[in-house]
């Protein structure tokens, strides 16, 4: 497939979150987020279910307004400079329906001509992107009839299609097989290596070691680590690290004896 | 008893917080009290005139009708409230037997089936008044096995419609089957008419009595056969109206089992190889190779793979032919209800961000502009819609035996239907709401019926009223207005659409994300 061309010599950070917060009802979900993502590089947000990192990636993204703050996308702001900061970026949502009554084809053809590119570029990528993926050139399967695996690899294509320069994505492994989340690993690091700029949101521990240049970890709402990869890391795993900085229980081995 | 429990308590946590909802749930309880206090004095009149002749009319009749409604209305307008999805409870170790009465019990805890008790208690009035305690006891016996038919057909209709819809082959058989029903209606109503019209109130009284004996009246009527000195027609109306009931659950019962099995999706084998590049697949022929084409193609493909779209398409088409050509036949002319249907046409959009629920967030993050967004809806629903409407207007200018009439009939449904959808897109980006995940088309979360039913009388009543000039125009040009209705309806609907879109469009683009959250079903 064809890595596309970046613009070299940006200066700053490809995404910059500032102070984000986001009240549900009762619940705040985020609760000031302050996030910088060095552009070129591989930044894996980590942090245990409900910490509220698709709340934040959905407001960095201009799917979810925030309570207050600023998302800034490779210098535009997206709420108030939406149409330029969408242009840039290609977006994958976890927990959210594609237009699953659409073939794989059909559904990058829409995908393609959503973000006002060339026909004949759409028909050339679609293609290639649909054979790499192994998704099928000529399968007229609707999304919905896919497998949970199938449409995680759709919805990565459709982001990828229109050569983004900041791919958010979430969850993008999730449900994947090794097969295909190898595969999927080998096309963000070429595309990274090209020159874009990857975010991506986890909760498993050795995606992120394997893949990241930076990370930072989550949990209840609020950023509680963030920098390079070593430098979170220390000597110790990333695990460790993980589970101190979240503050998870150990077990005694008491409970649960019925089991 | 667990049932109706869980029923509420979904009910109060959808409710928790929610000021707009809790609003709607109150204006539809507003509703409901007042249908049912309207219901029971429209019962109760005859009683408290005294009319045996008018209580032996209007209760078979009004029962009789009131069942159609149970039967129409949530397949046209509102949906069934399926809460309690079937599918949910598919792990559960539950006998059938157990999971079909929890249901129906819990399908009876809901403002309408409460409106319809507490209406029909005005039959019991009528009775008791006419036929002393003992009549009146028995018609609240007929009241309440009425209000169990009622549900069990409303549930089995809807069930039955939602699991043949699902395979292409019985679609086309659940349609004419519709359609036929509808048809059947034709005839009776003709009677009714033409007897209410020479004011010939034997005939009527005729029909009456003989409704009173099949399962519409059957449950109505019986207090009244009591109060009439005709004791002995009460065991064999109980047996039809049981019967009716038992019926319709054992069929409501089959279907929901095949709804509960099939809800790991039936894919469509369709033939796997397709050459041809993405976009040619994707885009018709006749459309623009742009954003705005790829997003009428998306809508046009939506109408007809998505079941609920495809319910609603269908049950438009089926409503939109029949109820002008009804009124063609029975002499009344199809005027009136041409701008009814043209209006019920844009009606169908006043949800049209919910159809696809969260999926919208794929143009959300694109960016698409909100009056693009809002117009290329309009045209893919339009692809359907025109052609019916066209189809609409000749069908009864022929059978009117008036051909002379059809342009200027079109003109006047394309009035309404543009000022239909000037007045429905607004509404559909103010008050979208968030459809079940669930596999039965006419499904709706609890309360959801309602806004729909509100959006739906709220869009046609504003349209019929928008379109009066046109109608004065119509009444005071004579024989001109033959001439000029089609290019006036024309102007008139494209004038009001292109206000309506532009309102809507600007609105999406101030709301994208609130719209989006709204459409989502909560998980």
């Amino acid at each position: 497939m064809t890595v596309p061309v970046q613009r070299a010599g940006d200066d700053g950070p490809a995404m910059s979150l500032r102070g984000l917060v986001k009240q549900f009802d009762t619940k705040l979900a985020v609760a000031g987020v302050d996030l910088d993502v060095p552009a070129s590089s591989f930044y894996g947000l980590l942090g245990p279910n409900g910490a509220g990192k698709t709340t934040t990636l959905s407001m960095a993204v201009g799917l979810l307004r925030p309570d207050a703050g600023q998302a800034l996308l490779l210098g535009y702001d997206v709420w108030t400079d939406p149409a330029q900061a969408k242009a840039l970026i290609g977006v994958l949502p976890d927990g959210v329906r594609l237009f699953d009554r659409l073939t794989g084809a059909e559904l990058l053809a829409y995908h393609g001509l959503l973000r006002g590119m060339d026909p004949a570029v759409v028909d050339q990528r679609a293609q290639e992107l649909l054979d790499v993926l192994e998704l099928g050139a000529g399968n007229r399967t609707l999304i919905v009839d896919y497998s949970a695996g199938m449409k995680k690899k759709i919805g990565l294509a459709c982001a990828l299609l229109h050569g983004p320069r900041l791919l958010i994505l979430d969850e993008p492994f999730e449900a994947v097989d090794p097969v295909s989340a190898a595969l999927i690993r080998d096309i963000l690091q070429r595309y990274v290596a090209g020159g874009g700029t990857v975010v991506f949101s986890s909760h498993v521990m050795e995606v992120v070691e394997r893949l990241c240049s930076h990370v930072a970890i989550m949990a209840a709402g609020a950023i509680r680590v963030q920098g390079t990869l070593s430098a979170v890391r220390g000597k110790r795993s990333l695990e460790d690290v993980f589970v101190e900085v979240v503050g998870g229980r150990t077990s005694t081995g008491s409970e649960l004896a019925w089991l | 008893m667990t049932f109706v429990r869980l029923k509420l308590r979904i009910l109060k946590n959808g409710l928790h917080g929610q000021t707009s909802r809790v609003a709607l749930f109150v204006l539809g309880a507003l509703a409901g009290v007042g249908l049912a206090v309207g219901g029971w004095f429209i019962f109760a009149l005859a009683g408290l005139l005294g009319s045996d002749r008018g209580a032996g009319i209007v209760l078979p009749l009004g029962g009789g009708a009131l069942v159609l409604g149970w039967l129409f209305l949530p397949l046209v307008f509102f949906g069934v409230d399926e809460s309690l999805d079937p599918s949910r409870f598919a792990l559960l170790p539950l006998r059938r037997r157990t999971l079909i009465n929890g249901l129906f019990v819990a399908a009876l805890a809901g403002i309408p089936a409460i409106a319809t008790l507490a209406a029909t208690l005005g039959m019991v009035e009528t009775v008791r008044r006419l036929g002393g305690l003992g009549a009146g006891a028995v018609e609240f016996v007929g009241v309440v096995l009425g209000l169990l038919l009622c549900t069990a057909l409303s549930r089995a209709v809807t069930s039955a419609f939602a699991t043949s819809l699902r395979s292409r082959r019985s679609r086309d058989v659940a349609t004419v089957v519709l359609a036929l029903v509808a048809a059947l209606l034709g005839p009776l109503q003709i009677a009714v008419l033409t007897g209410a019209e020479r004011a010939n109130w034997d005939r009527v009284a005729e029909v009456a009595a003989l409704v009173g004996w099949t399962p519409l009246g059957a449950p109505y009527t019986m207090g009244l056969d009591v109060a009439e000195g005709r004791a002995w027609a009460v065991p064999i109306k109980l047996v039809i109206a049981v019967a009716a009931i038992g019926g319709l659950l054992r069929w409501w019962s089959s279907t929901l089992e095949r709804a509960m099995v099939g809800t790991a999706g039936v894919s469509r084998r369709l033939p796997t190889v397709d050459t041809g590049l993405p976009v040619a697949r994707l885009l018709f022929r006749w459309l623009p190779r742009s954003r705005f084409g790829a997003l009428v193609a998306r809508e046009v493909r939506y109408w007809w793979r998505e079941t609920r779209r495809r319910a609603t398409l269908i049950t438009f088409g089926v409503v939109g032919i029949f109820l002008p050509v009804m009124m063609s036949i029975s002499g009344l002319g199809a005027g009136p209800m041409l701008l009814f249907v043209g209006a019920l046409a844009a009606v169908n959009l006043a949800n049209q961000f919910g159809f696809e629920g969260s999926a919208y967030a794929a143009n959300v993050a694109a960016g698409v502009p909100g009056r693009v967004e809002v117009r290329s809806r309009a045209a893919g629903f339009s692809v359907y819609a025109i052609p019916l409407l066209l189809v609409i207007a000749v069908v009864t200018g022929f059978v009117a035996g008036a051909p002379e009439v059809i342009p200027s009939s079109l003109g006047m449904l394309a009035a309404t239907f543009g000022v239909g959808l000037g007045v429905i897109l607004p509404i559909s980006v103010r008050a979208a709401y968030a459809l079940p995940d669930s596999t039965n088309p006419f499904a709706m979360s609890s309360g959801a019926g309602l806004t729909k039913g509100l959006m739906t009388f709220a869009g046609l009543f504003l349209a019929i009223i928008a379109t009066l000039p046109l109608q004065l125009a119509a009444y005071l040009l004579g024989d001109l207005w033959l001439w000029l209705g089609l290019p006036l309806g024309l102007g008139y609907g494209a004038a009001a659409y292109l206000l309506g879109s532009r309102l809507a469009g600007d609105q999406v683009d101030r709301r994208m994300p609130e719209l989006l959250a709204t459409v989502s079903p909560h998980r």
